[in-house]
């Protein structure tokens, strides 16, 4: 007892000891620095100087510009520091926006894209879904979404820390507490009302409101705009930031490196898994539930081309979507100025290979075993690279970049060739096979191709050191990425099926056989999405509805 | 029939239900916050009874009936193997011990996905006809 008190009392000595010093220290600096400061202060450019004109921009951005606390005692040490520091944080902030804007663009290359591959008898329609699901998601994800995304998500020093998201849900199970979703910032209101929460809010809701836009591509030209908007609706308030808060919201597969040991935890850098993935599984149930396009299949099962009316469209679309891709990835980073944010440069480089290569993989094979370098599926190709790297960016080397981007090129021909001869599923863009199955290839190559040199402040998701894969030494990693791929194809899935199939039964997903028929611009939204053009006739296959529906 | 207002009161019944809900959640402490639960439930509730109401009016649909029963078996099946990946989490501690679960959970949740419900979609498909 007695030693117990002893030691106690020389511990506290030593803590008094060693706080004094500080003090000491600390008291000791500005006094050395202050003499610095006050001469850098006079050496400063005179108002005059400055009224005469800076052409060289020598004389701008000075000591002069640095704010003071209190202009009694001048510019101090301490001011100099709070100048850096929101330096940091404006200049990440800054980066953060600017690149969300970018990924917000990206909706007008989705609605080029999607419209130029579906009839000019639907085209009003599929543009109208691709501008409402931009209002819909926004506004669901602005109520409850981005709550249950990032709810809980404290703790990103880049954008000043984000203090006053602190609620993730847990559930204890078998000893161990697992993040299941966020419980701060509905309607951004109360202690949310903050600069850095805004400023995620701004980013990440245009991340989900890409995935929401993905489900439109697959079961267009026959979705009822009213079933569109419920469905769009839901997925922004649920199923997308129910996975996004697993991913990136702090939940349970961010944590299965802290609390099972599997690498650094589930890692996707810009959302090969959380946007596109689930955007492309959701896609295939609602594709599933809602049935192909009339005259899309013979009665043998062999499949028609239904061509798209605008290529140019669907190219042009495809350029703005890579160009908003460096929003996507760069910009996940969420800053410019902070550990391991200069990476910026290689994500970017990363992004811009792999859709190269990507575009080669899907151009070579058609035109290699189909006679032709299509110009569609070659677009698909560039996309089904950038959907592949967004996972990995972050993590690999340029090669691997360019390896992962040659390979979804191949994977998106392959899967679009499977899911409409062998599933018989009707998806009009390519979207399951872009986004759901080029999505998962993300993921996975996260698990094989991380090469452990990026270092984004010494760990990731709470583990110390840098990700890496199966072909650089740590196989757990693969197995926390092949958990992240169960969970978007056995839950999200289905979560998106179950959903969709309540809906189904209340309102119904699909249009009338007559307003399919007739193209759904007219029934549907009142107005031809080319009121000038002459129709061409279509063949007796994509008219004639089949008896069974009109007996 | 196809985009009517009916629809659009609908909707709009829908979005007034969903926000009045979440408000309510938001502020649950609060008496007017189980106030705005309560009606937003009850908008949400009738603007489903609207759907389902005018669902019959909007004429027939090139789509076949899928059956319901083995719809159901394709998504347990999906969800079945997604549970079998995270109780393979904790019935072993290796990483080869946990790849072979994951491994076998993700094969029984692509069966329902890309099997059993795809053939439910197209068992009584309109093109067979």
């Amino acid at each position: 007892m007695r030693i117990a008190r002893i030691t106690s009392i020389i511990c506290a000595l030593a803590i008094a000891l060693t706080v004094g010093a500080g003090i000491v220290a600390r008291a000791d600096a500005p006094s050395a620095s202050a003499t610095e400061l006050k001469d850098a202060s006079s050496k400063a450019p005179a108002t005059t100087t400055l009224a005469a004109g800076d052409p060289g921009g020598s004389l701008t951005g000075t000591i002069s510009d640095v704010p003071v606390g209190d202009a009694k005692t001048g510019l101090t040490l301490g001011d100099v520091a709070n100048q850096v520091g929101q330096n940091k944080v404006g200049i990440n902030f800054t980066w953060t926006l600017l690149c969300g804007f970018l990924v917000m663009f990206m909706q007008a290359g989705f609605a080029m894209v999607e419209s130029g591959l579906c009839r000019v008898k639907n085209a009003n329609h599929t543009y109208m879904m691709n501008f409402f699901v931009y209002g819909c998601g926004l506004f669901a994800y602005w109520i409850v979404g981005f709550a249950i995304q990032m709810g809980g998500a404290a703790g990103n020093g880049n954008l000043g820390g984000l203090q006053p998201l602190i609620g993730e849900h847990m559930w204890n199970l078998f000893g161990t507490n697992w993040g299941i979703f966020g419980q701060s910032g509905m309607f951004l209101a109360g202690h949310t009302y903050d600069v850095g929460v805004m400023v995620i809010f701004l980013f990440q809701m245009v991340f989900m409101d890409t995935a929401l836009t993905i489900v439109t591509g697959a079961c267009a030209e026959r979705w009822k705009f009213l079933t569109f908007s419920v469905s769009s609706v839901l997925m922004g308030a649920f199923t997308y930031p129910l996975f996004a808060n697993w991913a990136w919201g702090g939940g349970w597969l961010a944590q299965l490196g802290v609390n099972a040991g599997l690498g650094k935890g589930y890692a996707d850098f810009a959302g090969s898994g959380v946007v596109h993935s689930v955007g492309g599984v959701t896609a295939l149930a609602v594709a599933l539930i809602i049935g192909p396009r009339i005259g899309k299949f013979n009665r043998d099962g062999s499949a028609n081309a239904i061509i798209g009316h605008d290529i140019s469209a669907v190219l042009i679309g495809c350029f703005i979507l890579a160009f908003g891709w460096f929003g996507f990835n760069p910009g996940s980073t969420l800053g410019a100025s902070a550990a391991g944010c200069l990476r910026i440069g290689s994500v970017a480089v990363n992004t811009m290979l792999a859709g190269c290569t990507g575009t080669f993989g899907a151009l070579l094979y058609m035109w290699s075993l189909k006679g032709k370098p299509d110009a569609s599926m070659s677009a698909n190709g560039l996309l089904a690279g950038l959907v592949a790297i967004t996972a990995p960016s972050g993590f690999v080397n340029p090669i691997s970049s360019a390896i992962i981007g040659l390979i979804a090129g191949v994977l998106v021909c392959l899967s679009v060739s499977f899911v409409e001869n062998t599933l018989k599923v009707d998806d009009p863009v390519g979207a399951i096979s872009v986004h759901g199955a080029c999505g998962l290839w993300g993921v996975l190559s996260v698990g094989l191709f991380a090469d452990g040199t990026s270092n984004y402040g010494g760990a990731w998701n709470g583990v110390s050191g840098s990700v890496t894969g199966l072909f650089y030494g740590d196989a757990s990693q693969l197995v926390a990425q092949l958990v992240g791929i169960s969970t978007l194809v056995g839950f999200v899935f289905g979560f998106s099926y179950a959903l969709n199939w309540v809906l189904d039964i209340f309102i119904g997903h699909r249009v009338s056989a007559e307003t399919e028929v007739a193209g759904l611009d007219l029934p549907e939204m009142g107005q031809l999405g080319y009121p000038e053009f002459v129709f061409a006739q279509e063949s007796e296959v994509m008219t004639a509805a089949p008896r069974v529906v009109l007996a | 029939m196809a985009a009517t207002k009916a629809q659009g009161r609908a909707f709009t019944l829908f979005m007034v239900g969903l926000t009045g809900a979440t408000a309510g959640i938001a502020l649950f402490s609060s008496g007017i916050g189980k106030m705005a639960l309560a009606v937003g439930l009850i908008a949400f509730a009738i603007s489903f009874v609207s759907f389902l109401k005018m669902k019959p009016l909007e004429g027939r649909v090139a789509l076949g009936a899928q059956p319901a029963v083995m719809k159901l078996i394709g998504l347990a099946s999906a969800l079945l193997g997604w549970v079998v990946v995270l109780i393979g989490l904790h019935l072993s501690a290796s990483v080869s011990g946990r790849m072979v679960t994951t491994l076998l959970g993700f094969a029984i949740s692509l069966v329902g996905v890309l099997v059993i419900l795809p053939i439910a979609s197209n068992k009584n498909a309109i093109w067979k006809a």
